[in-house]
C-alpha cells in the first residue's frame, strides 16, 4: 500500500486511541476529595493571602507561601513555593498540603489554571478574590471557614470595620481632599477610579483628583496633572531606597509643576508601600496613614 | 577504489543504525532530567507505593503528573521546531532560515495578544484561548505570506523572504498598539506566555501534539529524496523528475503546521529551529533523509536539556525556556556562522 | 527510435511586450549533436528552457518523441530530457557522489532509497565524465569546471535519450573541453542520445556536431547540417564581426578579426591615428 495511505491510517488510529484512552481515564479519576475540616497544611500563593492566613492565627499550620510574602515578618521564615506569577507546582506538591489557597485576577489566568490542575489531581484548593474592600472582607470570611477559624475571621472583620466607622467620625463629612496617587513616575502613573486603592481614598476622607478612565492604572501627562488640580500627592514607597530619600526625589521631581497646589503647598508624602498596595488585614492601618496625609491636623495630638 | 566511493551514500542500515542510537540518548536524557528539579525525589520513593490518594506519594506524583508530562512536551516541541528548521532551510535554499523567518512569531504572538485584550474565551480541548489563537494566527500568517509571495511570481524565494519581513513588521506594529492600550496585568500575562513556556499539558493534548508532530516528520522523511533535489533549485529539481509543486507545497504546510503547533503549546521558542539542523548537517551531512529524523531527535534533547536548565538555575522560580536556548544557542550560532561562511567561501 | 524533438512556430517573450523568440522552426532528429550558436541575446538559453520544459512557449508547439511536451508529466519528462544548466551555486555541501545521485531520485524505492541498479548507474556516469576520485568530495570543494563535469555526470545518470546543455564548457581549461565534447559525442555514437548545446566555442562546436542552428537578433534562425549553417559568411551577419575562416585537416575553424587585430591594424605614422 502506499506509504502515504499507511501513514494516515496510523495517525487516525493514534488519534481515535488517544480520544478512547482519555475517556476512560476520565471515568477512573475524579474522586472528589472531601475537604478536612481543620487542615493541618496550607499553602498560600499570594501575599495577600498570606497575610491573612497569619491573621487568623493559622501561623503553624502554613507549610508553604508564595515569593514575596513578607509580612508579617514570621512570613519570611516560611518555605517558598514559587511565586504569585510563576507559581512552583512541584513544591507545592511536595509541601503535601490539605489546602492550597490561590488568588484569582482577571486577566492572569495563572493562578486559576493552576487551581484547576490541583482540583483534577485531587488536592483541595480554595480560590480568592481581593480586588475590592467588600470582596476583602467576603475573603477573610471564606478562608475563616475553609479553615475552621470563622470565630476568628468575623472579628478581623468587625475590628477593621469598627475602626473604620470611628475613622470616618473624625473626618467627618467635610470637603474631600482631592490626592493623586502616583505608583509609578516615569512613565507617569496614576491610581485610577475604579481600584481598590480608590476606595481606600475614599474612605479617608479624599476623592481621586483624576475623573473616570478607561485602565485601572493610567499612564498620564503632565496636562492631566495640572488638569486635576490635586492638593494632596501620595507616593507608595518602591521599596529602592529608604523613605527619607524618597520624600526627597520626590519633592524635587514635583517641585516643577508650579500650578499644581500639592506641590506649592508642598503636600507631597511617600508612604509605606505594605499596606497600601494590596488588600490585608492591614487596611485600617493604610486607611489611617493616608488619612493622615489628607488632614494631619485632626492626628496632631 | 570505486566502491569506497559509493561507501559515503547513506544506506537505510546506516539510518535505522544511527537514529536507533539518537533515539536511546534521548530516552536517558529523557530519565535523567526527570529526575533533576527544584524538588529532590527519588526513583525509589516514587516507584514505592505508587498511593492513590492525593499527597501520598509526592515524589511519585511529581515525576509522573509534573515532570514527565514536561518533558515529553520539550521533546515534542524541540522536535518539531529543529524539523521545521530544516525544511524551511531546504526550501528557501537558506542555511540561515528558522521556522519564524516567515512570520510565524509575529502571527502568533498578534493572535495570543488579541486573545487577552479583546477577553476572547474560546477554549479547545481545555486549551486556553491564547494557545488556541496563536496556533491560528500563526497559521494564518504563514498561509498570508505564501500568498503574499506567489503574487510576485512563480514561487521566488526572495518574493517569499521579503513578504516575510513586511508581515513580521507590520504585526509587530500592531502588537505594540495592542500593547499600549491593553491593561497591563493583560500585557505581562501575553509577553510571559509568548517567553516560551513549558506548561505542563493534559494528557489528551500531548498525545494528539503527539501524533501530529511525528506524523509530520514521518511524512517530511517521505519526501526527504526530493528535498535534497530541491535545496539544488527548482529548475535543477524539476529537470531531474522532481514534482516540485507537490514536495515543496507538502513541506512548506507541514513544516507550517507543526510549527504552529510548537508555539500554541510553549509559546515562542527561538533558536532549536535554526541551530539543530545546522549543527547535524555539520556532523551527519546535508542528506535530508537523515537530517529530518536526526534534527528531530536532537532537538528533542537540546529543548529537554534546556527546559531543565529553565527550571533549575533559580528554582523555585523558573526561567523562561526562550531565555535558556538564546543564551545557548546564541553563542553556538555565532561559532557556526563562522565556520560555514568559511566552508561555502563567502571569503572568496 | 527516441530523441526526437520537434519545434514548430515557436514563440516566447518574458514579457507581454517583449519578443525573444519569433516562430521558429526546426526539427533534431534521433540521435543528432545539435549545437545552437549566436550572440548574447539571441535567445539561446531561453530556447533551451523552453526545450526542457521550463518555460512555457507563448504559441507553436514542442514534441518530444512525437508528443506534445505538455502531455509529459514531471517524471515522464526527466526520463526523456536531461538538462545541464550553467553554474548552480550549491548551497549545502551534498558530496559529488550524492549529487549524482539525485538523478535516480524518481526511481528510489519505498521507503526513499536508491537500488543497486541506479548506484551502478551512478557509477558509471562518474567515471564517463572523470569524475569519479573525488565521488565523496563536497561539491563545494570543488573548482567550478570539476563542478560542472560533476552535474553534466547527474544529467547523464539520468539515463535519458536527449541532453540539454547551456554552455557546458564554459568553466573548463583545454583538456577537459575536449575531454567533455568527446565525452558528449560517445554519448551519442555508442548510447544513441540526442545532444543539443549551446554554445560560444564554435570552433570546438565544428568539430563535434551534426546540425546546427544559429540564433541571431532580430529573430534570425536558420538550421541544418553544420558545414551549411556554420560558414563564414553567416557567421560574420549574425555576429557582427569580421571573420577568418580556415581549415585545418578535416576540422574548420572561424576566427573573429577585430579591428586592431595583426592582420588588421595599421597606424598612421603622421597622424598616430589608426586605421583598418
Amino acid at each position: 500500500m502506499n506509504k502515504w495511505v499507511w501513514l494516515l491510517l496510523t495517525v487516525s488510529c493514534w488519534m481515535a486511541a488517544g480520544f478512547a484512552l482519555c475517556g476512560s481515564r476520565q471515568s477512573q479519576a475524579g474522586k472528589e476529595a472531601i475537604p478536612p475540616a481543620l487542615p493541618g497544611r496550607i499553602v498560600s500563593m499570594a501575599p495577600d493571602l498570606t497575610e491573612i492566613l497569619f491573621a487568623l492565627g493559622l501561623d503553624k499550620e502554613i507549610v508553604g507561601v508564595s515569593q514575596y510574602s513578607d509580612y508579617p515578618p514570621a512570613a519570611r521564615e516560611k518555605p517558598r513555593v514559587g511565586s504569585f506569577w510563576q507559581p512552583n507546582i512541584e513544591s507545592i506538591v511536595a509541601a503535601k498540603p490539605d489546602l492550597v489557597i490561590t488568588l484569582t485576577t482577571t486577566g492572569f489566568d495563572q493562578q486559576k489554571r493552576l487551581a484547576m490542575r490541583l482540583a483534577r489531581m485531587g488536592y483541595n484548593n480554595l480560590t480568592v478574590k481581593l480586588e475590592a474592600i467588600a470582596e476583602l472582607f467576603e475573603g477573610i470570611k471564606q478562608i475563616g471557614k475553609a479553615t475552621g477559624r470563622r470565630h476568628q475571621a468575623d472579628e478581623v472583620v468587625c475590628d477593621i470595620r469598627m475602626k473604620l466607622q470611628k475613622l470616618s467620625n473624625l473626618v467627618g463629612a467635610g470637603e474631600k481632599v482631592r490626592v493623586l496617587w502616583v505608583v509609578q513616575r516615569e512613565p507617569l502613573r496614576v491610581a485610577g477610579r475604579d481600584t481598590f486603592v480608590n476606595e481606600m481614598i475614599e474612605l479617608a476622607g479624599g476623592e481621586n483628583a483624576i475623573g473616570p478612565t478607561v485602565h485601572k492604572y493610567p499612564p498620564i501627562g503632565a496636562e492631566q496633572v495640572i488638569a486635576s488640580g490635586a492638593e494632596v500627592i501620595i507616593e507608595p514607597d518602591m521599596g529602592q531606597q529608604d523613605l527619607s530619600a524618597q520624600q526627597e526625589s520626590a519633592f524635587r521631581y514635583w517641585g516643577k509643576f508650579e500650578n499644581l497646589p500639592a506641590a506649592t503647598n508642598k503636600r507631597i508624602y511617600v508612604i509605606p508601600g505594605g499596606e497600601v498596595s494590596r488588600l490585608g488585614p492591614r487596611l485600617y492601618e493604610g486607611i489611617e496613614t493616608i488619612a493622615k496625609c489628607l488632614r494631619p491636623h485632626l492626628f496632631e495630638s | 577504489m570505486r566502491a569506497e566511493a559509493m561507501d559515503q551514500l547513506l544506506r537505510p542500515k546506516k539510518l535505522i543504525v544511527t537514529t536507533g542510537l539518537a533515539l536511546g540518548v534521548l530516552v536517558i536524557v529523557m530519565v535523567a532530567c526527570s529526575l533533576i528539579g527544584s524538588e529532590d525525589i527519588s526513583l525509589r520513593t516514587a516507584l514505592s507505593n505508587s498511593g492513590v490518594a492525593p499527597g501520598a506519594n509526592p515524589d511519585y506524583e511529581i515525576l509522573v503528573q509534573f515532570r514527565l508530562p514536561r518533558i515529553i512536551l520539550a521533546c515534542l516541541v524541540g522536535a518539531a521546531l529543529a524539523c521545521s528548521g530544516v525544511v524551511f532551510q531546504a526550501l528557501l535554499r537558506n542555511p540561515l532560515a528558522d521556522p519564524y523567518i516567515l512570520g510565524i512569531s509575529s502571527g502568533a504572538g498578534l493572535g495570543a495578544m488579541i486573545a487577552v485584550v479583546g477577553g476572547l474565551n474560546w477554549t479547545l480541548w481545555g486549551r486556553s484561548p491564547v494557545a488556541v489563537f496563536a496556533f491560528a494566527g500563526a497559521l494564518g500568517t504563514v498561509w498570508l505570506v505564501w500568498f503574499i509571495g506567489r503574487l510576485t511570481g512563480k514561487f521566488h524565494v526572495t518574493g517569499l523572504l521579503l513578504a516575510g519581513v513586511v508581515v513580521n513588521a507590520f504585526f509587530s506594529a500592531v502588537i505594540m498598539f495592542l500593547t499600549s492600550i491593553a491593561k497591563s496585568e493583560q500585557v505581562y500575562s501575553t509577553i510571559f506566555w509568548l517567553m516560551g513556556n513549558m506548561a505542563e499539558e493534559d494528557f489528551l493534548v500531548l498525545w494528539v501534539g503527539a501524533g501530529c508532530v511525528i506524523g509530520g516528520i514521518v511524512a517530511l522523511f517521505f519526501i526527504s529524496p526530493q528535498l535534497n533535489a530541491l535545496s539544488f533549485g527548482a529548475d535543477d529539481a524539476k529537470s531531474m523528475g522532481v514534482n516540485i509543486v507537490k514536495t515543496r507545497t507538502t513541506a512548506f504546510a507541514i513544516a507550517a503546521g507543526i510549527t504552529a503547533i510548537a508555539v500554541s503549546l510553549s509559546g515562542l521558542i527561538g533558536f532549536v529551529g535554526l541551530i539543530v539542523p545546522h549543527a547535524v548537517r555539520l556532523v551527519f551531512g546535508p542528506d535530508h533523509r537523515l537530517m529530518v529524523p536526526l534534527s528531530g531527535i536532537v532537538g528533542a534533547i537540546f529543548l529537554v536539556i534546556a527546559d531543565t536548565l529553565a527550571r533549575t538555575t533559580i528554582a523555585p522560580a523558573q526561567l523562561p525556556v526562550g531565555v535558556v536556548t538564546a543564551i545557548v544557542g546564541g553563542p553556538i550560532f555565532l561559532v557556526l556562522l563562522v565556520k560555514h561562511s568559511r566552508k561555502i567561501g563567502w571569503l572568496k | 527510435m527516441s530523441g526526437i524533438i520537434e519545434v514548430r512556430n515557436l514563440s516566447f517573450g518574458y514579457t507581454s511586450r517583449s519578443v525573444v523568440l519569433k516562430d521558429i522552426g526546426f526539427a533534431v532528429p534521433s540521435q543528432t549533436f545539435l549545437v545552437i550558436v549566436g550572440p548574447n541575446g539571441a535567445g539561446k538559453s531561453t530556447l533551451l528552457n523552453l526545450m526542457s520544459g521550463a518555460l512555457k512557449p507563448r504559441s507553436g508547439t514542442i514534441t518530444i518523441d512525437a508528443a506534445p511536451i505538455e502531455s509529459y508529466s514531471v517524471q515522464k519528462l526527466a526520463a526523456k530530457v536531461a538538462v545541464v544548466r550553467q553554474e548552480s551555486v550549491p548551497i549545502f555541501g551534498f558530496s559529488v557522489a550524492e549529487t549524482v545521485l539525485m538523478a535516480r531520485t524518481p526511481y528510489f524505492g519505498a521507503a526513499g532509497f536508491e537500488s543497486q541498479a541506479d548506484r551502478d548507474i551512478v557509477k558509471d556516469a562518474l567515471e564517463l565524465t572523470d569524475t569519479a576520485a573525488f565521488a565523496s568530495r563536497p561539491l563545494t570543494s570543488l573548482s567550478s569546471g570539476e563542478r560542472q563535469r560533476v552535474f553534466i555526470a547527474r544529467a547523464l545518470a539520468q539515463n535519458s535519450p536527449i541532453l540539454l546543455l547551456d554552455e557546458p564548457t564554459s568553466f573548463l581549461d583545454l583538456k577537459h573541453q575536449v575531454g567533455i565534447y568527446d565525452l558528449l559525442k560517445a554519448a551519442q555514437l555508442e548510447k544513441g542520445k540526442t545532444i543539443v548545446a549551446v554554445t560560444h566555442d564554435i570552433n570546438l562546436a565544428c568539430q563535434y556536431c551534426d546540425e546546427a542552428l544559429l540564433l541571431g537578433t532580430d529573430n534570425f534562425h536558420r538550421h541544418g547540417p553544420a558545414n551549411e549553417v556554420l560558414s563564414a559568411e553567416q557567421i560574420k551577419d549574425v555576429f557582427d564581426v569580421q571573420i577568418f575562416a580556415g581549415r585545418v585537416g578535416q576540422e574548420r575553424f572561424f576566427m573573429p578579426l577585430g579591428k586592431l587585430a595583426k592582420d588588421n591594424r595599421q597606424i598612421n605614422a603622421k597622424t598616430g591615428e589608426l586605421s583598418t
